[in-house]
């Protein structure tokens, strides 16, 4: 290339990257069209096809619709591991829809850093329906900027039966009978646990709650604003799994084992009666009876809380969890909130209960369940001190990515709690 | 090359083509089915796994289906969407492959026979279109998508992936163009046929085997890409087929079954494709490594 | 007049050495006279609209949806940036500076040399021996080359899908040996660090030995018969004659294979993210660059970063193939990154 070939690329380039910086930043909203009369909002979520997906969304949108007739709800479902990839895309070119599933924590912060989201405007009713502590969560600077569906309190879900045959008579309270569970169901010849190692978060998970167990309250939230891991609780975490992991508690092959993606997971041991627990928050229930036998759920399927740990500054009672919230985007019509102020009544709230074997947020709709599991879910989660969000949300995008990955480094038995540690500080410090 | 070879040239690879086929030797059977099981095996295994839930896959992960479940198939194979995802699939492909056949021949043709001061740079700049990891760059393409009006819209889909498909085409029909003896070209030159003429009348019908190969390349990147899809289509009815996969997966779980009795309906399209085409791939490729 | 386009005219059917590509000034070599002057600048203007007219479709499309994305992510490689909005936190080349001195980084470095390397030693004499046996003309050539080429028709995400079911430590290929009573083969195939690489090669050469046959047969396709009935009348063994003359002849094929091989191996990613996911492929042994930019871009949130990552990808990807053109294809397939020569 010639040399005035070469500057004249380059000025033409420079030129393009100028348009494109400048197209991402401003722009007129995407999204739907509120000209007066007909609006169409739309709706981007993750639930597939069936009762326990897309239908109750479509028959809530057709409800709303009947007392709404001048608005349409337009839906589109894209798979769980490709929505944020879309909606991220879609948001940076002006072309999100107006309500999408919210992950929380640092991604909504980068959101609302970037202007985003729009602030929620909640009525009184919003915020009884919705209870006071699942919205602190979507806080950002006494902002609201998602509203919450459903509350999922993290437990370890086990199966009576096995424990019957193993000869337990009582779900564990402490890490050491914890441990002597353990030894009882490797003589019956049962994986004691399954964890989905593959994906990282399912082993990050039991860092996570040792960390619940052995830091206060207070040291987590600060270390969650600072992202400095100078407390002594977060390495003591770390020594706690690591000779937990001393026992061999979790299934042959655990590092390979996915979490929930089908035939060869770890809730589809669980379903197979080839485990006897598994560490997860309250959508394992269903995830596990679209893979047992005849496909419904698991009758003996229980559930206890994470067991206390001798020593640890953080309250026994503090339970971990998380929600699946949903955002607007800054110029989403008002009818945008008024379906989600509709999503989150009562009657709402039941048929979505009912629809995901979950627990919904509106506590008046609580009284619904009656499985097992998530009574006693939902009595920890009510009974609980305080909660806090699933680590890696809470903690952004960057460090906890960092932070899952050392910690399976960890179960390969390449690193120890320290490096758990210096990771997650290495890991803020490239962010 | 003489002339008496250029006469030749098209007809000689016939002849050979059509000579009297014998039993080879049993040891090189043996080898080519050893080596065809281990290609068909896992094939096979996710052919058959369609057939079976996803708790007979858990619970006896080699085993044959125990019963045979033919559900997951018979679902997909009536359900409307499956084949309205096959028909925009075939749009998408059908078109993608036109587009880089003829652009890419196109191109191809000025790097090969002409001669000027930027063809290093323009074979650089094509070249260079493999080395970087496209995966990156999709949300400035999205919003060039997007500018052009043509987000949720199969052209969106094609005109990308017309775009993307020309580096591999360049690099392979560029040697294979190159070869077409300079001898038909004088001859047509000295028959009063301008550049232009040669290139319709003469280059075309004698690249054709390169040509197909292109072809059957691009289809099958156009039959199997997910990203690209993922990204521009949003409304169900336009989807293609590996977008069809998602309805499969909810938030939590995946229904394994169902996904490798979907999967293995949608590749056999690109097989079917690929079994018909193939002798002329060998032609094709043959062109590229002779010079 | 006969203008010279530029083309090689290649002696006999095999392509070395002769290859004469015309590159910056072409092979014209006497200056004319005054009229013939001005017919070619006549035909220069016309040769120029030609191939205006011809690669300007492609050009524009290729500049617009490739080269312009392409450039504008590479550009956000300087910045700090988490994927909302404008990027604003522009840190330079500190990206590349943490890159460079990351040891994960480091190690990605050494998977993909491992994989380049063991790439082409495992499948490149697997397909030449697999390409002698199968040139001979036999019944039923057709449907083995069909079937060999059926992994390579096949999406990297099934394949990945499949593939890592059937070697998860509780999945079939393990339960296979079970049954079989070969239960001590049982490993752990995907996470024990001395086995992943190795089963990361077997994958990757199972979907891509299928092309690599059908680019040895087709170079071989292009050896004359008259050689080989040549050498058998003089008394040559069918090994000696693959040694002495097949062989040789076949270097070009094997040379460009190695480069596309080469160029894939830089690049891999689907294939080790869904059968490893980002996190075990680093215990394990086989993350990749791209796995790198991935997971420390993208799935972290750091999106500068991961753009960085993605040049120096390019720029190593670009080092390695001027160097291969430099030392390896030099000698028959000149320009082969420049001008396409082969």
């Amino acid at each position: 290339m010639t040399r005035k070939t070469r500057s004249a690329t380059a000025v033409a380039i420079g030129l393009g990257i100028t348009l494109a910086v400048s197209g991402c930043a401003g722009g007129s909203g995407g999204g739907s069209d509120s000209s007066g009369g007909k609006v169409t909002v739309t709706f981007w979520e993750n639930a597939t096809n069936g009762p326990d997906g897309l239908n109750y969304f479509k028959s809530a949108a057709k409800q709303f619709e009947a007392l709404h007739p001048n608005v349409t709800i337009q839906y589109q479902t894209i798979q769980n591991e490709d929505l944020d990839g879309k909606v991220q895309t879609a948001l940076n070119a002006n072309s999100a829809p107006d309500i999408f599933l919210q992950r929380g924590g640092g991604k909504m912060q980068a959101e609302v850093d970037a202007g985003q989201l729009q602030a929620l405007n909640l009525t009184a009713t919003d915020k009884t329906n919705v209870g006071a502590s699942a919205l602190s969560s979507e806080t950002i600077d006494n902002q609201v900027y998602a509203l919450p569906f459903d509350t999922q309190p993290e437990g370890i879900y086990y199966s009576k039966t096995l424990f019957q045959q193993a000869g337990i008579t009582a779900t564990p309270t402490t890490m050491d009978e914890l441990e002597a569970d353990v030894a009882k169901l490797k003589a019956i010849h049962v994986a004691p646990i399954a964890v989905g190692a593959k994906d990282a978060w399912p082993a990050a998970h039991w860092y996570y709650n040792f960390a619940l167990r052995e830091c206060s309250q207070s040291a987590m939230t600060s270390t969650a604003t600072s992202l400095k891991f100078t407390d002594p609780c977060w390495t003591k975490a770390g020594d706690d799994l690591s000779s937990f992991l001393k026992v061999s508690p979790f299934q042959n092959g655990f590092l390979t084992t996915a979490a929930q993606q089908g035939a060869g997971s770890s809730a589809g041991m669980l379903a197979n009666h080839k485990a006897a627990m598994e560490l997860m928050g309250s959508w394992d229930p269903g995830v596990i009876s679209s893979l047992t036998p005849d496909q419904k759920p698991l009758p003996d399927l229980g559930w206890f809380p994470f067991p206390a740990v001798a020593g640890g500054q953080g309250d026994p009672s503090a339970i971990m969890g998380g929600s699946d919230a949903y955002s607007l985007t800054k110029n989403a019509p008002k009818e945008a909130l008024e379906f989600l102020e509709f999503l989150v009544t009562k009657d709402q709230q039941e048929a979505y209960a009912k629809a995901f074997q979950s627990i919904p947020v509106n506590q008046a709709a609580q009284s619904i369940i009656t499985e097992p599991y998530n009574v006693s879910a939902l009595q920890a989660a009510n009974k609980a001190a305080y909660s806090m969000q699933y680590l890696d949300t809470q903690l952004g995008q960057n460090v906890g990515n960092a932070m899952n990955t050392a910690v399976v480094n960890m179960m390969a038995g390449k690193g120890g709690a320290a490096d758990i540690v210096s990771a997650s500080n290495a890991a803020a410090a490239k962010g | 090359m003489s002339a008496t070879t250029a006469n030749r040239w098209p007809s000689n690879r016939r002849d050979r083509r059509d000579a009297p086929q014998k039993w080879g030797n049993p040891f090189t059977y043996f080898i080519a089915l050893l080596f065809i099981a281990v290609c068909i095996a896992p094939v096979l295994y996710i052919v058959l796994g369609g057939f079976r839930t996803n708790s007979q896959i858990t619970t006896s992960p080699a085993g044959l289906p125990h019963p045979w479940v033919i559900s997951n198939y018979s679902g997909i194979l009536t359900s409307v969407t499956f084949w309205g995802e096959f028909a925009n699939s075939a749009v998408v492909g059908l078109a993608s492959t036109i587009g880089i056949v003829v652009l890419g021949v196109m191109v191809s043709f000025v790097l090969a026979r002409y001669d000027f001061k930027l063809k290093g740079a323009m074979y650089s700049l094509f070249a260079a279109g493999l080395m970087f990891p496209l995966v990156i760059a999709i949300t400035p393409l999205y919003i060039v998508i997007k500018d052009l009006g043509l987000i949720d819209n199969l052209a969106g889909v094609i005109i990308p992936q017309i775009a993307f498909g020309l580096p591999t085409t360049v690099i392979i029909l560029v040697p294979f163009l190159r070869a077409i003896p300079k001898e038909i070209e004088e001859a047509a030159a000295i028959d009063g046929t301008s550049r232009l003429g040669f290139f319709f009348r003469m280059v075309i019908p004698l690249s054709l085997p390169g040509v197909v190969t292109v072809g059957i390349l691009a289809f099958i990147g156009s039959w199997n890409n997910y990203v690209l899809p993922l990204y521009v289509l949003n409304s169900q009815a336009n989807f293609t087929l590996p977008l069809g996969v998602q309805a499969f997966s909810s938030q939590y779980s995946t229904d394994t079954a169902k996904v490798l009795a979907f999967t293995s309906l949608a590749m056999m399209p690109a097989l079917v494709f690929f079994s018909i085409f193939q002798k002329r791939i060998v032609g094709g490729l043959t062109g590229a490594v002779k010079g | 007049m006969s203008e010279t386009l530029g083309t090689d005219t290649a002696a006999g059917r095999q392509s070395q050495g002769t290859a004469r590509v015309g590159g910056a000034g072409g092979s014209a070599a006497t200056s004319p006279a005054s009229p013939r002057a001005a017919a070619r600048r006549r035909g220069r203007a016309r040769m120029r609209l030609e191939i205006a007219v011809l690669s300007g479709p492609a050009i524009i499309m290729f500049l617009a949806f490739v080269i312009f994305p392409v450039a504008v992510a590479a550009y956000y490689g300087f910045y700090r940036w988490h994927g909302y909005g404008a990027a604003t936190d522009w840190v330079g080349l500190n990206n590349y500076k943490l890159i460079f001195t990351d040891p994960a980084f480091q190690q990605v470095l050494w998977h993909n040399l491992l994989i380049v390397v063991l790439s082409l030693l495992v499948q490149g004499p697997f397909a030449i021996v697999l390409a002698l046996l199968l040139n001979q003309k036999i019944r039923g050539r057709s449907i083995i080359r069909v079937l060999i080429f059926v992994p390579y028709v096949i999406s990297e995400v099934i394949v990945g899908t499949g593939w890592s079911l059937m070697l998860q430590a509780n999945g079939a290929f393990n339960d296979l040996l079970g049954h079989l009573g070969l239960g001590f083969l049982q490993a752990d195939w995907l996470a024990d660090p001395k086995l992943a690489i190795w089963t990361l090669i077997a994958i990757i050469s199972w979907k891509y030995i299928g092309f690599a046959v059908i680019l040895m047969l087709a170079g071989l396709q292009s050896i004359p018969d008259e050689l080989f009935e040549a050498a058998a009348i003089d008394g040559a063994s069918y090994w000696q004659i693959q040694r002495r003359i097949t062989l040789p002849l076949l270097g070009p094929t094997i040379r460009i294979w190695g480069f596309l091989s080469i160029i894939g191996s830089l690049q891999l990613f689907d294939l080790v993210y869904i059968i490893w996911g980002q996190y075990i492929s680093g215990t394990a042994g086989t993350s990749t660059m791209a796995i790198y930019m991935v997971a420390q871009g993208r799935d972290a949130g750091n999106y500068g970063y991961g753009s960085a990552v993605a040049v120096v990808m390019f720029l190593i990807s670009l080092i390695v193939a001027l160097i291969y053109q430099r030392f390896v294809l030099r000698r028959d397939l000149r320009g082969a990154v420049t001008e396409g020569a082969i």
